[in-house]
């Protein structure tokens, strides 16, 4: 499956066309990985504090020792720095203490930018590794050399080089030392790695370096971005996403308001926020309460009367249809073995439309200033919206910069970096700083949300159950086909596809012929922007394949767990291959075996209560992390409440770097998880979506939390991501858990307790 | 010109009366720790001391609190150290962090109501502080955490 | 109001305005020079300000904080707005020419020192009760006060209402001049409550119900009634508070602004107890508490509440733990951070809403106007403010809100028409002058 961009080859060890430098300065040294035009005699000094660009370097070190590593990847509470800068660290042989962390702005240099797809830790070991060990090598040798001692009866430990008795520290290396080496592309790859068992940072519990901010008060994301001389904006938001114009602004009544300055219809050459009128004024309270007095009328675009119903018939539509979409998986023989199957098995699952709610509302604050327009904001795809941002303001990319901030939450909102647009199409237009802070309503209207989507899967059994094939048609808005088309890999059939959108259903169960067929809801696509909610895809193929799991174990009387593993045998394409997914289905079977001793499966539980399992792969084949859970549920017959008394979860994902940062991990996304299948959801209607505050939108709050049982299979595996899996096994492992309760099957996600009553009312008894 | 006290100094701002105390903390004074959520006081993200007490300030005007004593996560320790912060970092709560001045604030009522509370009473109070994160079996442990720490005359 | 009324009242005017010409006309008072500060005894003035805060006179003649007493605050009824008058000692514009004689009639009978009748908004019906002893140390207090030069505005009443003339009538009608005459079976205190109470205090002009023509209505004594978009709930023993009021809880109430078992004086009973009763020492308030736990038969009723408490207490963790009801989660989000409290005893500061009076009156009008605006950090407790969700929460948010607390904290039926409720009371104070 193709993923962002080139990045990418690093993972797969493709060799890369980058050099790595170790050059002496004033105040420390630089090590890094740069792009060879830059490597031939490239000595750039280390920025002063208030430089606005550092030089392409991954990380330096001063001459107190201390490790600053540069961070690439954006924070919003998965620790990546901490994550991140223990792998240099580790090879680098520096005690935790040393080490800080810098996240950077936006730079060619630093190659593609984008955090998400929980690939971070997984994409950036090996090279983050290799820079560590590299700098080790030149520090020791420069070591030995102030030392007068032969090098190879130097070790590195704690920051110093040490030769028997005697030791100098890395600190007095590097001001007294003449470091400048450079390693070959070769050099590099043959850089040897410490074996798992050397190691003395990853796997071990260290404190997250991002935290103690957040607990004072001092850590600043980028709503609290500011500058001299700014006004503040607040959008008019137009009736649809899309495609409205706007035909008159009456500012009358806003003109009472103190502080209002006035309201300018945005033009927008990269078409990221059509009708769009921002309100500005001296203050947020200002900006808000004029724009609520600003009176403006728009064309409304096709969509104002669309709803979800509308999207959901449409995807059904879609589905019935033979023709059409990209066939992902498409093994010969599927039709064969559906005729000469002695049962099949057809089942339709929903979702509803989520939303991202993430706690900083979308804002940005931008200016121009000497040449460069600069956008302070919190994103997790500069790569994506600075070519989006250079259409909008009609200037080269180079000329434009994203500051980094923290992001309060990320959970792929900001993927899709169309916030940035209107602040800096206000900018230029009012020739001032803009900051723009969204309302959470004006948020939630904005909202790239998950599409709804419908899929129809079906399975086919030979006489003696034993499963022959498996069809899997998923309809949906696609976020990469909205928002980077270019990015769609084509299926076998010819048909470009989003990957993120249907991922999931290309699962590791054997099931005979298989076909996946993905297809996108345009009418989805047209009425709003569907976005990344963390998992993407899987947040509903999963939902529809371990609840048909569900199904289909029940339709031959298996046991739901033993008609899993039977199918995870690890045998023929779901046997895995290193680096990355070694041991293959084996290791899902291994989690589900693991989850299910751990929950107590075979557990004969009181009338009303039940264990429901799942499992997945999480993001990728290509970069699986095995995860299963079992929910334990009390259902209340009468009202169609749900109880989550426990969730049991169980994850392998290699190797873990950061232990207490995997466990938060798991926590935060089976808690998503939890959220999405019991308290959120939306409805599309009229071309917007219905919830836009918590009075009606109502994710997971403490006293919703279930205990929580996670464990991780101990593993040397290549580490994999695990921000988003634990999210999409908790949903099914519900709604099966609902079944295993009460008889009552759910097929739509939020499970409400109207749906309960209803499958209740038509479940025979049990 | 409202005047009230902020971190235990007097502060005039000149915001109008009806403006929510947020952003007059937030904009005007320049203290950011404390954030904006939901704007309607449903998320927590923003909460204040006013008279020792929580308080969303998000709904709060500037002018209803003329003459009492605010206090911001800034001032809720001289060094940042209360015994909440402190726990904080020892159960390493915070993900995105976000919510987490206004978790830490609302909590500090929680424990002065509750020395010694009981999950009820943590739930109960702390469930009008949405995490996103859903860090909410840390910020549990935390609290009793600190809750030790303050019986035992820790800080 | 409505036109029926409005027609009758105007009715009831013109036939007393023809029988009773006679009674109609007074005598107009000479002005007098503006007495000196100095010809007032300091100790008299000081004793006048005290009484001045009992009768709470500043609150209704205060309409800017920096010129108090100096008039202008609107009273909307439905007979339309009367406007209150400058009584500071200003020669031209306030009663700097008024002299005693003049100040005691106007209190006593309702007469301005032109001769002109007052309206009955200025509670003359309460203010005949209090002693001219008191009423000397009153004019010493107001006449010793800062001039301020305020013309009073004109009320915006309709014809024929807007006659005073047509006022002799309603005092035929309803007003009984006449000094408080103390019950020799009642204790002191019993009686220097009922004269603080039933005079200066003035307290039955909210808490009464009034009839058609605006008087009190002395049948129904103290029942409760709709005071400025707010409930004066009944002081009798129609009272539907969780938790009897004792003379304990009204003390405290009135002396602190808040109790355990009942909750915080809000809207305009807050102004009552911080800016009129806290001048009084705890004697007169001990005495007001023992003559209102008497007409309620408070004291005799109350035996010992705390089953009640602890049932009450028991419902404040409703909805905590998973629920899926959306109106629980609403109330989880907003409120249950502050309202809380695990017992065993109730908390004032963390005020336990199935005690909570407004929960249990008639009609939602008193929990609307909390929730929409909140209790400022001057009201209620000093130490509690609660936010006000106007800004934040719409009419159907806050109706479903108000329906649970209902549904969930009482044993009460539900309150009909909540929705139009909340968006007038909601209109109301956008438009309030």
């Amino acid at each position: 499956m193709k993923r962002f961009g080139p990045e990418r080859s690093e993972r797969s060890a493709g060799p890369s066309r980058r050099g790595f430098l170790i050059a002496a300065s004033g105040v420390g040294i630089m090590l890094g990985f740069i792009p060879a035009r830059l490597a031939v005699g490239a000595e750039r000094p280390l920025s002063e504090p208030q430089a606005l660009f550092e030089p392409t370097i991954w990380y330096a070190i001063d001459r107190q020792g201390r490790v600053a590593v540069n961070i690439i990847r954006a924070e919003m509470g998965q620790h990546v720095g901490t994550a991140l800068a223990r792998i240099i660290a580790e090879e680098l042989e520096v005690d935790w203490d040393q080490v800080t962390i810098n996240h950077v702005d936006s730079d060619p240099k630093w190659g593609l930018m984008v955090t998400g797809g929980s690939w971070s830790v997984w994409q950036n070991f090996p090279a983050m590794s290799r820079a560590g060990a590299a700098g080790r090598l030149a520090l020791v040798a420069e070591g030995a050399k102030l030392l007068d001692v032969d090098p190879a009866t130097c070790i590195a430990r704690s920051g110093a080089v040490h030769a028997g008795t005697r030791a100098i520290t890395y600190g007095e290396i590097v001001t007294r030392g003449d470091l400048r080496r450079t390693f070959s592309v070769e050099q590099l790859q043959a850089m040897p790695i410490k074996p798992a068992a050397d190691r003395r940072l990853i796997g071990q519990d260290v404190a997250a370096l991002d935290i103690p901010s957040k607990t004072d008060g001092t850590a600043v994301y980028g709503i609290d971005a500011t500058v001299p001389g700014l006004v503040h904006a607040r959008p008019k938001l137009p009736p649809t996403r899309n495609d409205s114009k706007v035909v008159s602004i009456d500012d009358n009544a806003a003109r009472a308001v103190p502080g209002y300055i006035r309201s300018v219809a945005l033009e927008d050459p990269s078409g990221t926020v059509p009708g769009w009128v921002m309100v500005f004024a001296d203050s947020v309270t200002a900006a808000e309460r004029a724009t609520d007095l600003v009176k403006v009328v728009w064309t409304v675009g096709p969509s104002a009367k669309v709803s979800e119903k509308d999207i959901q018939d449409h995807a059904a539509r879609l589905i019935a249809d033979p023709k059409g979409g990209a066939l992902v998986v498409d093994d010969p023989g599927l039709d064969a073995a559906f005729q000469a199957a002695g049962s099949t098995l057809e089942r339709t699952y929903t979702t509803s439309s989520a939303m991202h709610f993430q706690m900083e509302p979308v804002n940005a604050l931008a200016f121009e200033k000497d040449g460069l327009f600069e956008i302070h904001t919190g994103n997790q795809w500069q790569s994506l919206i600075l070519p989006t941002l250079a259409k909008a303001l009609g200037r080269p990319e180079a000329t434009i910069i994203l500051r980094t901030y923290l992001l309060g939450g990320g959970f792929g909102r900001r993927l899709n970096g169309d916030y940035a647009v209107p602040a800096a199409l206000a900018a230029q237009t009012i020739g001032q700083p803009v900051k723009m802070v969204l309302t959470r309503a004006d948020d939630m209207r904005f909202d790239s949300f998950r599409s709804p989507s419908v899929q129809t899967l079906r399975m086919a059994f030979d006489g003696g159950g034993l499963v022959t094939a498996m069809d899997h048609h998923a309809a949906a808005g696609w976020p990469t086909e909205v928002m980077v088309p270019g990015f769609m890999p084509k299926a076998s059939n010819g048909v470009a596809y989003d990957p993120f959108a249907i991922s999931g259903a290309d699962h590791w169960y054997n099931v005979g012929a298989q076909r996946v067929r993905a297809l996108s809801n345009d009418l989805a696509n047209r009425s709003f922007r569907p976005g990344w909610l963390r998992s993407v895809g899987p947040g509903w193929t999963n939902w529809a394949v371990e609840s048909f799991m569900d199904e289909a174990a029940l339709a031959v009387g298996v046991d739901p767990l033993v008609f899993r593993l039977r199918m995870l045998d690890g045998t023929g394409r779901n046997a895995g291959s290193p680096p990355n997914a070694v041991g293959g289905a084996k290791r899902q079977a291994a989690v589900l075996a693991a989850v299910a001793q751990r929950a107590g499966w075979e557990t004969a539980l009181p009338a009303g209560s039940g264990l429901g399992i799942a499992t997945t792969f999480g993001q990728e084949r290509d970069m699986p992390t095995w995860v299963a859970c079992v929910a334990r549920v009390r259902v209340n017959r009468t009202t169609g409440d749900v109880v989550v008394e426990r969730l049991t979860l169980v994850a392998d994902a290699g190797t873990v770097v950061h232990p207490d940062g995997a466990l938060a991990q798991m926590e935060g996304a089976a808690l998503w998880g939890l959220s999405l299948a019991l308290h959120e959801g939306s409805e599309f209607s009229n071309g917007q979506i219905r919830d836009t505050n918590l009075n009606s939108y109502t994710p997971l709050r403490m006293g919703d939390v279930p205990d929580l049982d996670i464990a991780f299979i101990p593993s040397e595996e290549v580490p994999t991501g695990l921000g988003e899996p634990a999210t999409t096994v908790v949903g099914p492992a519900i709604g099966n858990a609902i079944f295993a309760a009460t008889g009552a099957r759910v097929r739509h996600l939020p499970i409400r307790p109207a749906a309960i009553l209803a499958a209740l009312a038509s479940a025979s008894p049990r | 010109m409202v005047s009230f006290q902020l971190n235990g100094r007097p502060v005039n701002v000149s915001a109008q009366p009806d403006t929510p105390l947020l952003w007059v903390i937030r904009d005007e004074i320049g203290l950011t720790g404390t954030k904006f959520g939901c704007g309607i006081g449903l998320c927590g993200a923003c909460t204040v001391h006013v008279q020792g007490r929580a308080v969303r300030s998000c709904i709060v005007s500037v002018g209803s609190v003329s003459g009492a004593a605010v206090i911001t996560i800034e001032g809720l320790d001289p060094d940042g150290k209360h015994p909440l912060q402190t726990a904080w970092i020892d159960r390493q709560v915070p993900q995105c962090g976000y919510c987490q001045s206004g978790q830490i604030m609302q909590a500090a009522t929680l424990l002065q109501d509750f020395p010694d509370p009981t999950p009820d009473d943590i739930t109960a109070v702390m469930n009008g502080n949405l995490c996103r994160c859903m860090a909410y079996i840390r910020i549990r442990a935390a609290i009793l955490l600190a809750a030790d720490m303050l019986r035992r005359g820790e800080r | 109001m409505d036109k029926r009324l409005l027609a009758g009242l105007s009715m009831a005017g013109l036939l007393i305005l023809g029988g009773c010409v006679a009674l109609v006309w007074r005598p107009g008072i000479e002005p007098v020079p503006p007495p000196t500060a100095a010809s007032f005894a300091p100790a008299e003035v000081a004793r006048g300000q005290v009484l001045a805060a009992a009768g709470n006179c500043a609150v209704c003649h205060t309409s800017d904080p920096g010129h108090p007493y100096a008039g202008g605050v609107g009273f909307a009824s439905s007979f339309g707005t009367i406007y209150s008058t400058n009584i500071t000692p200003d020669a031209a514009t306030g009663i700097g020419r008024w002299s005693q004689a003049a100040f005691t009639r106007a209190m006593h009978e309702g007469v301005a020192r032109d001769g002109s009748h007052l309206f009955p908004a200025f509670p003359y019906d309460h203010f005949t009760k209090v002693s001219n002893g008191d009423l000397e140390a009153l004019y010493a207090f107001l006449m010793t006060q800062t001039p301020v030069v305020a013309t009073d505005r004109k009320n915006d009443l309709p014809f024929p209402l807007n006659i005073r003339a047509l006022q002799a009538g309603w005092k035929l009608l309803y007003f009984r001049p006449g000094r408080y005459v103390p019950d020799s079976a009642r204790s002191p205190s019993w009686n220097r409550g009922a004269y603080l109470g039933e005079g200066l205090a003035h307290c039955a002009a909210c808490h009464s119900p009034r009839n058609a023509l605006g008087a009190e209505d002395p049948r129904q004594a103290y029942g409760g009634a709709v005071v400025d978009g707010w409930i004066a709930p009944a002081l009798t023993d129609a009272n539907p508070s969780s938790q009897i009021w004792s003379e304990q809880e009204l003390f405290a109430y009135l002396r602190s602004g808040v109790t355990d078992a009942h909750g915080s004086a809000v809207g305009p009973m807050s102004s009552v107890v911080h800016e009129g009763l806290s001048a009084l020492p705890d004697g007169d308030i001990h005495a007001i508490a023992a003559y209102y736990a008497d007409l309620s038969q408070g004291t005799a009723r109350h035996v010992g509440n705390s089953a009640g408490i602890d049932r009450s207490i028991k419902t404040s963790d409703v909805g905590v733990g998973q629920v899926n009801d959306v109106d629980a989660r609403l109330y989880v989000a907003a409120c249950a951070a502050c309202h809380y409290s695990s017992g065993p005893d109730p908390t004032a500061q963390r005020p336990d809403l199935a005690l909570n009076s407004a929960l249990r009156l008639d009609q939602p009008t008193n929990l609307i106007q909390v929730v929409l605006h909140g209790v400022g950090a001057a009201e209620g407790d000093p130490l509690v403010m609660m936010p006000g969700f106007a800004g934040a929460l719409s009419d159907a948010d806050i109706t479903r809100l108000i329906a649970y607390l209902r549904r969930t904290r009482t044993g009460l039926p539900p309150w009909a028409d909540v929705e139009p409720q909340v968006a007038m009371i909601r209109k109301a104070r956008t438009q309030a002058p």
